[in-house]
């Protein structure tokens, strides 16, 4: 695809700002109705998904050109999907957020680049990971673990933790937790240690395109080699690379995220929680196990119009709303432990508040990255909670730095680290 | 044309660096506007690019800015939510800086007691909605839904909405008033204007309500309007909408003491006999046609899909082909939607009971499939919150309104086949989506039950398609003219084709209608209010006629 080809979307906006706060009939108040952490930051309009087509329009009819505001424009922006969702409570012929990916991959192609970004992908070309880390290092989390290393052993599955997980030592204790209920599990697993490669999805969300091609056809490569028919991860970026965007790229491979697989375990009887764990915590939704999450469906297709003008498509498009996203196998897996009380934020599930850590913005806009995870923990001490519990690594490493930062009374937790408690 | 080096800083002096950019492709996303590809010459979705986009953030930094305009002739376009392409600058040339009021946001006031809320501009009917309901209170959310800025519909357009019958018309509904006029003096109008309050709009103080606003609102061309009081009332529902469902067909619970019903009638004169009768017995929270804005003939395959999230327009024709589907077609032909709501159990088995005897007296019935607990517990959500009207869209990304003349039911329902036959005959083309030539929704009456309603015919092109925006135009065009030729007025469609005019097409126009004296009093106020012409001409007036 290219830019040109999201032009009818760019037209066929209605200007309507859906996209900018969190679905109508889901306002429950003032303070957390919006959805869009990028027009709320930066407030002129086209921080919005709507803004943002209309300075891409601008641009393909020559009426504007680069500047530093242009790439200000295109970049800043989690791409953390809740436009889309909103968009589509009324639209079925938008795609909203895949014409935000496009406008960044013709920005990338344009040599129109933001040098904190540079930086990171320059580490990624020479150290195959996103967080400027040694590749040697990648495998430390796992000493002492004795799991099977796949680019010498097979397994059918490979537990794969990517970036985040293997270089942030306080959240090794997560990843060192799956690992061992895996075992725990009976599963037949191995990981790719300190071969481990980056998934390649942060690449392509910067807009990186051809980096993202070469590290899942290596990582398929890698996985073929191994025998392997199903990955585990726990890292919901990792999760919605593999499963949304790798199969583009040819894969074949299942995709579980380590929620859904104890969440499996539990309703099959498998694993039992014993320990109390008396907390009231509330749940974050990452955005790519969510509403980004939803299973992956194969299209060719185009364009048609009936009855004179309605646009649809043959075959019918699939249809990425947030509805199928994984949203209850975490909370079902919350609710199993003994003690513990979850409680809801206001913006949960398809329309979740980003955590602020996706789209790039981290490394380029650290300010307002930490101001949306800021703005998150406000809305989970309104529910009285004591802990927010979380799915991803990049959502918890943002938490707890914003929560440094803030001074904020508010724990933070993965899943896994309150199952490994229970159990 | 750019603002000048000395205007600029003038400008970022009050607002801030942050808070100005005059950079193309950010003016450019201000000039994209819905409608502007049919105004703008070769369909150009933009309109006019401003000069600079402004986002102040206090009543002070507006007068200031208002105040340095006025210094350096330069136009101000306010916009709140800025939906439509009245929110943009008007005519080339002008050098118009646009004012996004986004952060002037907040609810000031909610007063229980007293039932008024105050806000500022970007403040929006969801948000105010969910704030009120929690103290047992509710507002007129317009036609055009939950997205909108109540004081921006209150103060600068029509202002009407499908809960007018219970909870008013939200011009009649603005009390205390804020307003930086356009020479940047600050009038504070009503109860506010004496310092005692915002709960009265007519005083004691100054009641300039009608001349800020008048019929139809200025639509940002007569200063800019930076706090206002709305009257709210009472809400007999939940203080929270408890809401079920996958997107994007979300439903809410009715609670015991809410209806929400389709009615459908044999003919057109049953039809508008039910509207009298509702009248006159005062029944109906929110009385409004709102389904067969997606057409007649197809409406109702639409809304089957849309409540099944496994669904997608594409399904459209397969749906619309089955049995029951086109049965359901039929029978909702001539049909409208009523909320009603009980302040008791009682009172909600006595408003259904007169609604029974209203349809047996008229030949019309409750359409099944539509008060089934699913498609009942979205209407009333829908109907409620009104988080979905960007729906309007759902076909190809833009419509546009024809016909709508106010009237009585027996206005309303005789041109109701002259609107129907206009439209099919327009879609034959191809050109539009040939939906029904029925493609009309409408409120259902005024304030307390009676007076105004009429039918707004929904014609639906592809934005992307020149021929189809063609075929657009052509159709308001026709629209005016099938009116004109039966003795009508013109419709909402005059209020579109005018954006497109010269000025000396509007004057003509203006001085051809009916009341020319309102535009030369107009006049007459724009001189005093606006000396150095820094609105736009969306406040309407006739220039001086020559001796």
């Amino acid at each position: 695809m290219a830019l040109e080809d999201y032009r009818n979307d760019m037209l066929r906006c209605c200007r309507c700002s859906y996209c900018k706060w969190i679905p109508f009939d889901q306002v429950k108040s003032w303070r957390f109705a919006k959805g869009c952490p990028s027009i709320e930051y930066n407030k002129f309009q086209p921080y919005s998904a709507g803004g943002r087509l209309s300075a891409a329009l601008s641009l393909l009819e020559g009426r504007s050109s680069y500047t530093d505001r242009f790439i200000d424009i295109a970049y800043n922006c989690l791409l953390c999907g809740s436009c889309d969702v909103a968009c589509k409570v009324c639209r079925y012929n938008m795609e909203p957020l895949q014409a935000m990916h496009e406008l960044r991959f013709r920005l990338v192609e344009d040599g129109q680049l933001l040098p904190q970004q540079m930086a990171i992908i320059e580490g990624l070309r020479k150290e195959d990971n996103m967080m400027m880390k040694l590749k040697a290092e990648r495998g430390k989390w796992a000493e002492g673990l004795d799991i099977k290393d796949l680019t010498k052993e097979k397994a059918e599955v490979v537990f794969h933790v990517g970036c985040r997980f293997s270089y942030d030592e306080e959240l090794w204790k997560v990843a060192r937790g799956a690992a061992s209920l895996l075992k725990k599990a009976g599963v037949d697993f191995g990981i790719m240690g300190k071969d481990e490669a980056c998934c390649g999805g942060r690449a392509f969300r910067i807009g990186y395109r051809g980096e993202f091609t070469k590290y899942a056809e290596n990582s398929m490569e890698a996985w073929t080699n191994a025998r392997v028919k199903t990955v585990i991860t726990s890292c919901s970026d990792c999760y919605h690379t593999f499963k949304r965007l790798y199969p583009e790229a040819g894969s074949k491979v299942e995709v579980v995220h380590m929620v859904e697989f104890v969440d499996g375990l539990l309703k099959q009887g498998k694993v039992k929680f014993s320990n109390n764990i008396p907390m009231r915590v509330t749940y974050h939704d990452p955005c790519h196990l969510g509403r980004q999450g939803e299973p992956y469906v194969l299209w060719k297709g185009k364009e048609k119009k009936i009855y004179g003008q309605m646009v649809v498509y043959e075959p019918p498009r699939p249809r990425y709303n947030g509805a199928w996203g994984v949203y209850d196998p975490p909370r079902d897996v919350l609710k199993a432990i003994p003690g513990l009380e979850l409680v809801e934020m206001e913006r949960i599930r398809e329309y979740a508040w980003c955590c602020g850590a996706g789209g790039g913005v981290i490394d380029a806009y650290p300010d307002f990255s930490s101001w949306t995870a800021g703005e998150r923990i406000e809305e989970a001490k309104s529910t009285g909670a004591e802990a927010i519990v979380s799915a991803c690594p990049w959502c918890e490493r943002n938490f707890l730095d914003a929560i440094k930062g803030k001074n904020a009374d508010m724990k933070v937790y993965d899943v896994l680290e309150l199952v490994q408690q229970a159990i | 044309m750019a603002l000048s080096r000395e205007a600029y800083q003038a400008l970022e002096d009050i607002v801030g660096p942050d808070n100005i950019s005059d950079d193309p492709s950010l003016c450019d996303s201000y000039a994209f506007q819905y409608l502007a590809e049919t105004a703008r010459p070769d369909q150009s979705h933009f309109m006019p690019r401003p000069v600079a986009v402004l986002m102040p953030g206090s009543t002070e930094e507006v007068q200031a800015i208002v105040k340095t305009c006025n210094r350096h002739k330069i136009k101000v376009k306010p916009y709140s939510t800025g939906w439509y392409f009245f929110g943009a600058p008007q005519k080339e040339g002008d050098d118009t800086i646009q004012l996004d009021l986004r952060r002037m946001d907040r609810i000031l006031d909610i007063d229980e007691k007293n039932m008024f809320a105050v806000v500022e501009p970007y403040v929006i009917c969801a948000t105010l909605q969910a704030e009120v309901m929690k103290v047992g209170l509710n507002l007129n959310i317009i036609g055009a839904g939950a997205s909108t800025s109540p004081l921006g519909n209150a103060t600068s357009y029509l202002g009407s909405g499908p809960s007018t019958p219970w909870l008013g018309h939200n011009a009649d509904n603005l009390l205390g008033l804020e307003w930086v006029m356009p020479t940047g003096d600050i009038l504070r109008t009503g109860s506010l204007g004496s310092g005692v309050g915002w709960f009265c709009g007519e005083g004691p103080g100054p009641s300039l309500r009608g001349l800020c606003r008048g019929v139809r609102g200025a639509r940002g061309g007569m200063g800019v309007y930076t706090k206002a009081a709305l009257k709210l009332t009472h809400w007999p529902g939940p203080p929270q909408l408890p809401i079920e469902g996958r997107t994007p067909g979300y439903r809410s619970p009715m609670p015991d003491n809410f209806r929400a019903y389709t009615l459908a009638f044999p003919s057109w004169p049953a039809y508008g006999e039910a509207y009298y009768k509702i009248y006159d017995n005062e029944i109906g929270y929110i009385f409004h046609r709102q389904f067969t804005m997606l057409g007649a003939d197809l409406g109702p395959a639409f809304w089957t899909l849309y409540i099944d999230p496994t669904k997608t327009l594409s399904n459209i024709e397969e749906i619309a082909k089955k049995p029951e589907v086109q049965k359901l077609t039929e029978e909702m032909r001539r049909s409208f939607q009523l909320i009603l709501a009980g302040c008791s159990l009682r009172d909600i088995a006595f408003q259904d009971r007169v609604l029974d005897q209203i349809l047996a007296e008229t030949g019309g019935w409750k359409v099944d499939r539509m008060a089934e607990p699913d498609m009942a517990d979205f209407t009333y959500l829908y109907m409620i919150r009104w988080g979905h009207k960007a729906l309007n869209f759902v076909y190809t990304g833009a419509y546009l309104g024809s016909w709508a003349q106010k009237g009585t039911p027996d206005t309303m329902i005789q041109y109701q086949p002259l609107a129907e036959a206009g439209a099919a005959r327009d879609q034959k083309s191809g050109l539009l989506v040939q939906c029904g030539g029925d493609s009309m929704m409408g409120p259902g009456s005024s304030v307390a039950g009676g007076g105004a309603c009429g039918f707004e015919q929904f014609i639906h092109y592809d934005p992307s398609d020149k021929e189809s925006v063609k075929a657009a135009i052509k159709h308001m065009h026709d629209a005016k003219k099938d009116a004109h030729e039966h003795g009508l007025p013109s419709g909402k469609e005059d209020l579109y084709l005018k954006i497109a005019m010269t000025d000396e097409q509007l004057h003509q126009q203006y001085a051809n209608s009916s009341h020319p004296i309102v535009f030369h009093l107009q006049r007459k106020i724009k001189e005093l209010l606006d000396p150095n012409d820094i609105g736009d001409r969306l406040y309407t007036w006739l220039p001086e006629p020559k001796k």
